[in-house]
């Protein structure tokens, strides 16, 4: 599989301030990236080196093979980029500026139009006159007009409403059923979830952990709440992938990690009232990474040496959200 | 390319401009609808410049009788409102890729295979045509209004005398471009332009009033920005224009070197 990014050990900093340090990232063709971190972790940063805005201080960012920075003007041909704020000129009707860029990208002066019906946006009116959800319409339209074959987005969808979350997905599906590479930075992390193939977590200008979402999720516990007809015997629930955070007669609570056919065998026996299975989201186990800052690198939500323990009860938190099968 | 980028600036443009000419064509209008009441009216308006020092008629570039078109021309536009006028629009229009950084525009030409040298490139040729329009308007102007009131103007003289302003206009709107290159902040590149340009102003003046120290003069944009003589026997400025173009071509060089290889962080 050819990589349509690669980051080798890159650096960039700003005087004595972080920015990135030693990030190491491989982001294959045809895949969706998500590049998750809070503000300030690092992400801007990166894409900006990227996009061939700013010079790393050391390492290398290649992209389709070609240096990042030396050959910008050329990958930007096969680049189609979103900023995070872009600072569009409010005198500007959107169609002026769609309009306008898709000359400077080579397309169609009206390439811009069916993305825009599609997304409902009503281009007639002055940029400085929309709201920020419109204003992000504008920046999804002109991301996705186009063809290039890797399209770089920074947190595309911060001001969306649920419906153009849902359409920004769809079109980020589309990208990948064209073979198109996507590299997604964002801290909205349903949206991560829902559309990347693998993701990278950044904290502090360090990449922390590269995984895919499903084993991130599939490797985590997930929170156990039973309601029994009779108190459990003692050590009913001894299993290696189980624990007993809290038991008070029939009210059991108790965290399972990995596999849970073992322990579906085990309660099969159990006269269950009521039971509810929710696995830990992608936001718990983002949350993880960054909770225990004196634990920074030793913490490895996947069960890496050093793992923290389970997650705390989720009693009096929402209602479950997923229930594993 | 090159094309969208220019007609997207010329048109930010626009506004600045059409203004400066409003302002330009006013005053330059208003003061030479007057020019011949000061011609028939010689010797008592010298007479009553003598009451004003030397000094301050020196600082307003007013150096013979107002009723010399050259020196007419020289004291209401070339000393006072051109430089004005085109260091207000020079400072505004060219100090915009350092605003663009700031307010988070540039990246969006520069994500597109768009490259930097031929962006800036656009930003420097809209800065010339909008020079070139603020000069035209401002030196024709007054000679429009000056044939009207029948004053004895020579438009091929006026056509030069635009010419110099315009090289004017470039000389500040380069430096202001590498400054703002090379600081990337609107506000310290404007001052710092601004401040250039009146410190120039005092040299020329301090030269002026002080011949000890005439030689300072060279130093200073306003020494060869002379219409007089230009107003008044068509004399082409070559050294004055040459070291304006030299200037220009110079400064706007460092200007897409720097642009080239720094990075654009605000």
């Amino acid at each position: 599989m050819r990589n349509a990014i690669e980051l080798d050990r890159l650096t960039r900093s700003y005087g004595r301030r972080r920015g990135i340090v030693d990030l190491e990232v491989e982001v294959h063709e045809g895949e969706v990236f998500g590049f998750l971190g809070p503000n300030g972790a690092g992400k801007t940063t990166t894409i900006r080196v990227l996009m061939g805005f700013i010079r790393p201080t050391s390492g290398r960012a290649t992209i389709f093979g070609l240096d990042a920075w030396s050959d910008a003007p050329r990958l930007h041909r096969r680049i189609a980029h979103l900023g995070s704020d872009p600072g569009y000129l409010g005198e500007l009707t959107a169609a002026e500026l769609l309009r306008h860029l898709a000359r400077l990208r080579g397309f169609e002066p009206a390439a811009w139009r069916p993305l825009a019906a599609r997304l409902d946006l009503d281009p007639g009116v002055p940029i400085r006159k929309l709201s920020r959800g419109n204003r992000n319409k504008v920046g999804l339209v002109a991301v996705f007009m186009g063809h290039e074959p890797l399209l770089v987005l920074d947190e595309p969808t911060s001001a969306l409403d649920p419906l153009m979350q849902r359409e920004f997905l769809r079109l980020v599906a589309e990208a990948r059923a064209d073979g198109r590479t996507v590299f997604l930075s964002s801290h909205n992390l349903p949206e991560v979830e829902r559309s990347c193939d693998r993701i990278g977590i950044i904290r502090d200008g360090r990449l922390v952990e590269i995984t895919t979402v499903g084993a991130l999720l599939s490797g985590h516990w997930r929170s156990v709440n039973l309601v029994l007809g009779t108190p459990p015997d003692p050590g009913f629930f001894d299993l290696p992938n189980l624990e007993v955070v809290a038991s008070s007669g029939r009210d059991v609570h108790l965290m399972v990690r990995g596999d849970v056919n073992p322990f579906l065998a085990r309660i099969a026996r159990l006269d269950i009232r009521d039971i509810a299975i929710t696995t830990p989201d992608i936001e718990d186990l983002f949350l993880r990474y960054y909770d225990d800052q004196a634990g920074a690198g030793q913490l490895g939500p996947t069960g890496a040496p050093g793992a923290p323990g389970p997650p705390p009860p989720t009693d009096g938190r929402a209602p479950a959200r997923r229930v594993a099968r | 390319m090159i094309v969208p980028i220019l007609q997207l600036e010329l048109r930010r443009s626009r506004a600045l401009v059409a203004w400066l000419v409003v302002v330009g064509l006013a005053y330059g209008g208003f003061m030479t609808a007057f020019y011949p009441t000061i011609r028939s009216n010689t010797t008592l308006v010298d007479q009553y410049l003598k009451v004003w020092p030397k000094e301050l008629l020196a600082a307003f570039g007013l150096e013979g009788s107002l009723a010399d078109p050259g020196v007419f021309f020289n004291t209401y536009i070339g000393s006072l409102l051109w430089p004005i006028l085109a260091s207000i629009g020079a400072i505004l229009i060219a100090t915009r890729a350092a605003a663009d950084l700031d307010r988070g525009w540039i990246e969006l030409p520069l994500s597109t295979p768009t490259p930097r040298a031929r962006y800036l490139g656009a930003s420097i040729a809209a800065q010339l045509v909008s020079l070139a329009v603020l000069a035209a308007a401002c030196v024709g102007g007054v000679l429009a209004v000056g044939l009207l009131v029948g004053a004895p103007f020579e438009p091929g003289h006026f056509a030069i005398a635009a010419l110099l302003a315009f090289a004017f206009g470039c000389g500040i709107a380069s430096v202001t471009t590498l400054l703002s290159v090379v600081t990337l902040n609107r506000g310290t590149a404007g001052g710092l332009a601004a401040g250039i340009v009146i410190a120039m102003y005092l040299l020329e003046v301090v030269a002026k009033i002080e011949p000890d120290l005439a030689a300072i003069a060279a130093f200073s944009a306003f020494h060869y920005l002379e219409f007089a003589a230009v107003i008044d026997t068509g004399t082409f400025p070559w050294t004055d224009v040459a070291v304006f173009a030299g200037v220009s071509i110079v400064s706007w060089g460092f200007a897409v070197l720097v642009f080239r290889g720094r990075d654009l962080v605000a």
